[in-house]
């Protein structure tokens, strides 16, 4: 290990000396580690919420309703208010400079200006 | 924000084991410390990172934040920084026991000698955590860290706690807690929280970093690479407020007014400009252009010598020539005549002579005199006795000599040709001189009037240029269309009205002709070579290519756009007009100043923390972190309507991302509407948003009472899971 590498320490070392179990032991190298944990939605499932009795609180029954209010629009570039959308690339617009700009954006922005309104058409 | 490097701390020993541990195993800190201390310990990013190092190749791990400079020794391309928690659950529990390691060993366990972690536990989760994580968190504690007994508590009820015994709220309130991932509402009655009265919304300081990062990454693309997830981090910590009235706000950024450009932020990138080139001071100038004098005069010397050169030789050469040329005419024998010949080398006099008047031209052109057009005589003279068998008539020629004929008229023709060709161009060169010439008398007489005339001219043109290419593509197109119906659908229509024109009809024919199945009779095609030339002329390609005959209108339309180009000082050419439509940027060519360096903050200051309170800006149809606390009380119908009166007016806004400037003001006019009018509404910051959850947490484990909340292995072995689900705290042990 180079020197400074040593002196910040902040490599992990393999023994712990308040552990009983090390991580050596406990997970074999090379195996592939990922795919062993469930993730939350799994859990969830597991878990078994419907057999449950309603009122009793869990972690699905305090999610919150959608909203009450109606989703205003706002322009996918700008921010502002926007009464328009593009029908090609469906991204919303407030006013015809922006539309230009709009038009102009390259395919890999227009995707990605839609995925962060949860809009992105994924084609897997 | 930890240190870069944390310490170790070196009293773990001064503590009993009845001193429990505090763990605040947030979405993005983990802060641990000791029971009934102020401050955590240590507190850094709850995320671990597993790269290979370089030189010797082991997969490493490195947990938290470090120096970025040392990661150079690691090969980071492979894998990314990884977090133990999906949403606000913890899933992932080897990354979990990564950082645990780390926080312990900084803590100071590495120098225990008793091989495990011999302290009670107090952990945070999330308020409704299922049962599979904290069964899971509770056998990583108890089996691999040997912990003697655990406790769980929710966050943002120990930050309630503290804040009440502070006196910042009262015993009913709601606890608000904005997180990384999420934001939770949770009541509060009598100091306990009521889980089947909170409500979570997945919205947290996450998304607005990660909002932040990717509007600005899509509007300056090319400093993406600068904007880092820190970098966002920082410009949100520093820069973003939350808009009183969002529509408001964002009327102030449209019109453009002079509020919006004070609340505009502007992070200048580093930018180093070119060096400037100094003017050369006046010496400088004149002595380059001595320089530049000298040289010159140096190379017209060396030309002009060079010519004299030449023309001593060339002189000598006639010399030569005319010697010859006059023992020639001295020579009476025709031997001595023919044996001068041999030693100069030509074969006749004539060549002699040709010679002659060659390098006597050439004599008279390096000096500079013009040429005399003897030449043209000469050759005109000669032309019928260099092909003097031309005029012979055939019959009276022998074979040899007929071919000998066929080759002069050969030359003859090409030479005659070339003539004519010449006379022709020198021909149209006058006449285009002559137009230049009343043209250029034109536009002095009248120089607005000939614009005028050469613009219109140039819309006439481009305008049938452009029409008739739209009729080539159009009927090109209808007959590509039909084309590969292949057999199908060869029937030509004419779609949209167009006519097709001759060509186009030509190929309809040859495909309908070529490709309708003749039925008996055997099938000769492509028995001779020509037939393949059918494909040839079916193809529309050749089409465009066979144009060798210049357009003439796009000659003319050249012409007028150069001599607009020369005159007009407005004018765009059509291909530049074009090219400025499809490019998305600016022209390179110009200089890159400092402003093109600089990320400007304008509308998303407010607009990224607005994520908070319009989920639906990112996609998430979920209640915004002002609705929620409505929907709270929704979920409390047995609750008299007193009490909530009175738990609204102790609202307490905690978590790290309850740290933005007009947060509360925002929340309490959002709180307001869903509450009936006039009743009361009382919200407030905690004391220490980011603190006060492992404070309040500290608190609660030091008190006398903490024991009875703690659970141990062999409990969690009797009691099983069913008991875990139902495990919860009792939060007033101190009051």
């Amino acid at each position: 290990m180079e020197a400074d590498v040593v002196r910040s320490e902040m490599v992990l070392p393999p023994v712990m000396p308040f552990k009983r179990v090390q991580m050596g032991d406990k997970y074999q190298k090379g195996q592939s580690r990922g795919r062993y944990w469930k993730h939350l939605k799994q859990l969830l499932q597991a878990e078994n919420f419907i057999s449950l009795p309603l009122d009793e609180p869990n972690y699905l029954n305090i999610e919150s309703p959608p909203s009450m209010y109606p989703s205003k629009k706002y322009c996918d570039i700008t921010g502002f208010e926007a009464p328009y959308v593009d029908p090609r690339t469906k991204l919303r617009y407030a006013d015809p400079e922006v539309f230009k700009r709009v038009r102009n954006l390259p395919n890999d922005h227009v995707q990605r200006y839609l995925a962060l309104r949860n809009a992105a058409v994924i084609i897997r | 924000m930890g240190e870069i490097r944390i310490a170790r701390q070196t009293d773990y020993d001064l503590f009993s084991p009845t001193t429990p541990i505090v763990i605040d195993n947030g979405g993005s800190t983990f802060r641990i410390g000791w029971a009934g201390e102020s401050d955590p310990r240590i507190m850094f990013r709850n995320v671990a990172f597993r790269p290979r190092h370089r030189s010797t190749g082991e997969t490493v791990t490195v947990v938290g934040e470090h120096d970025p400079a040392l990661f150079k020794y690691f090969d980071c391309t492979r894998s990314s920084w990884r977090s133990p928690f999906d949403n606000n659950v913890v899933y992932q529990f080897e990354i979990m026991e990564y950082v645990l390691d780390y926080g312990f060993d900084r803590l100071g366990a590495s120098s225990s000698m008793a091989g495990k972690v011999d302290h009670p536990i107090l952990m945070t989760e999330c308020i409704c955590n299922p049962v599979y994580s904290r069964a899971k968190m509770a056998e990583l504690l108890f089996e691999t860290y040997g912990v003697p007994s655990v406790a769980f508590g929710v966050d943002a009820a120990f930050s309630y706690k503290y804040n009440q015994n502070l006196g910042i709220c009262a015993e009913d309130g709601f606890a608000l807690s904005i997180g990384f991932m999420t934001t939770h509402s949770i009541p509060i009655l009598k100091g306990e929280p009521l889980p089947e009265g909170s409500c979570r919304t997945n919205v947290g300081g996450y998304h607005v970093t990660n909002y932040l990062k990717e509007v600005l990454s899509l509007k300056y693309p090319y400093h993406a690479p600068s904007i880092t997830w820190e970098k966002a981090e920082e410009l949100k910590r520093e820069h973003c407020y939350v808009a009183p009235d969002y529509p408001s706000e964002l009327q102030i950024f449209k019109k453009e007014t002079k509020e919006a450009e004070e609340k505009k932020w502007v992070w200048q990138l580093p930018w180093v400009p070119p060096p400037q080139e100094e003017l050369p001071s006046e010496e400088e100038l004149a002595r380059k252009a001595a320089i530049k004098e000298k040289q010159g005069q140096r190379l017209r010397e060396m030309a002009a010598a060079k010519r004299s050169q030449k023309i001593t030789d060339l002189e000598n050469e006639l010399h030569v020539l005319e010697t010859l040329l006059s023992q020639l005419d001295e020579a009476e024998l025709p031997e001595v005549a023919s044996s001068i010949l041999a030693r100069s080398g030509y074969l006749s006099r004539q060549e002699i002579e040709s010679a002659h008047s060659r390098v006597s031209q050439s004599l008279r052109k390096a000096r500079g005199e013009p040429a005399v057009t003897v030449e043209e005589n000469t050759d005109t003279a000669t032309s019928a006795d260099k092909y003097p068998l031309v005029s012979i008539p055939d019959e009276m020629l022998t074979p040899d000599q007929l071919k000998e004929k066929k080759r002069q008229i050969f030359l003859k023709t090409t030479s005659e040709g070339r003539l004519r060709a010449k006379q022709k161009r020198a021909e149209e060169e006058m006449m285009r001189e002559r137009q230049n010439q009343l043209e250029e008398g034109r536009r002095l007489e009248n120089p607005e009037l000939y614009l005028e005339e050469l613009r219109a001219k140039y819309k006439e043109l481009s305008e049938k240029i452009d029409q008739r290419k739209r009729l080539k593509t159009n009927g090109n197109g209808n007959g590509n269309g039909n084309g590969t119906g292949n057999g199908n659908n060869v029937s030509g229509g004419t779609g949209r009205g167009e006519r097709l024109n001759a060509a186009q009809r030509e190929r309809m024919r040859l495909l309908t002709t070529a490709l309708f199945d003749k039925g008996k009779g055997e099938d000769t095609f492509g028995l001779k070579d020509e037939d393949w030339q059918l494909y040839k002329l079916m193809s529309k390609d050749t089409d465009d290519d066979d144009d060798d005959v210049v357009d003439p209108d796009e000659a003319e339309l050249e012409r007028v756009a150069a001599k607009l180009q020369e005159f007009d000082p407005s004018f765009v050419g059509r291909a530049e007009a074009e090219l400025m439509q499809s490019t998305q940027e600016p022209p390179r060519p110009r200089a890159l100043t400092a402003e093109d360096y600089q990320v400007v903050l304008g509308v998303e200051r407010f607009r990224c923390p607005e994520v908070l309170f319009q989920p639906g800006m990112i996609g998430e149809y979920q209640a915004g972190i002002d609705e929620i606390v409505s929907h709270s009380l929704r979920r409390l119908p047995n609750l008299d309507s007193s009490i909530k009166d009175r738990m609204c007016q102790s609202i307490i806004v905690t978590g790290g991302g309850s740290l933005l400037p007009g947060l509360e003001q925002r929340l309490e006019t959002g709180i307001r509407a869903t509450r009936p009018y006039l009743s009361p509404l009382k919200i407030v910051r905690a004391v220490d948003s980011v603190m006060d959850a492992w404070r309040g947490a500290s608190v609660y484990a030091a008190s006398e009472l903490f024991s009875t909340q703690t659970f141990s292995l062999e409990d969690y072995n009797e009691k099983g899971e069913d008991w875990l689900k139902r495990y919860n705290i009792v939060y007033s042990l101190y009051d």
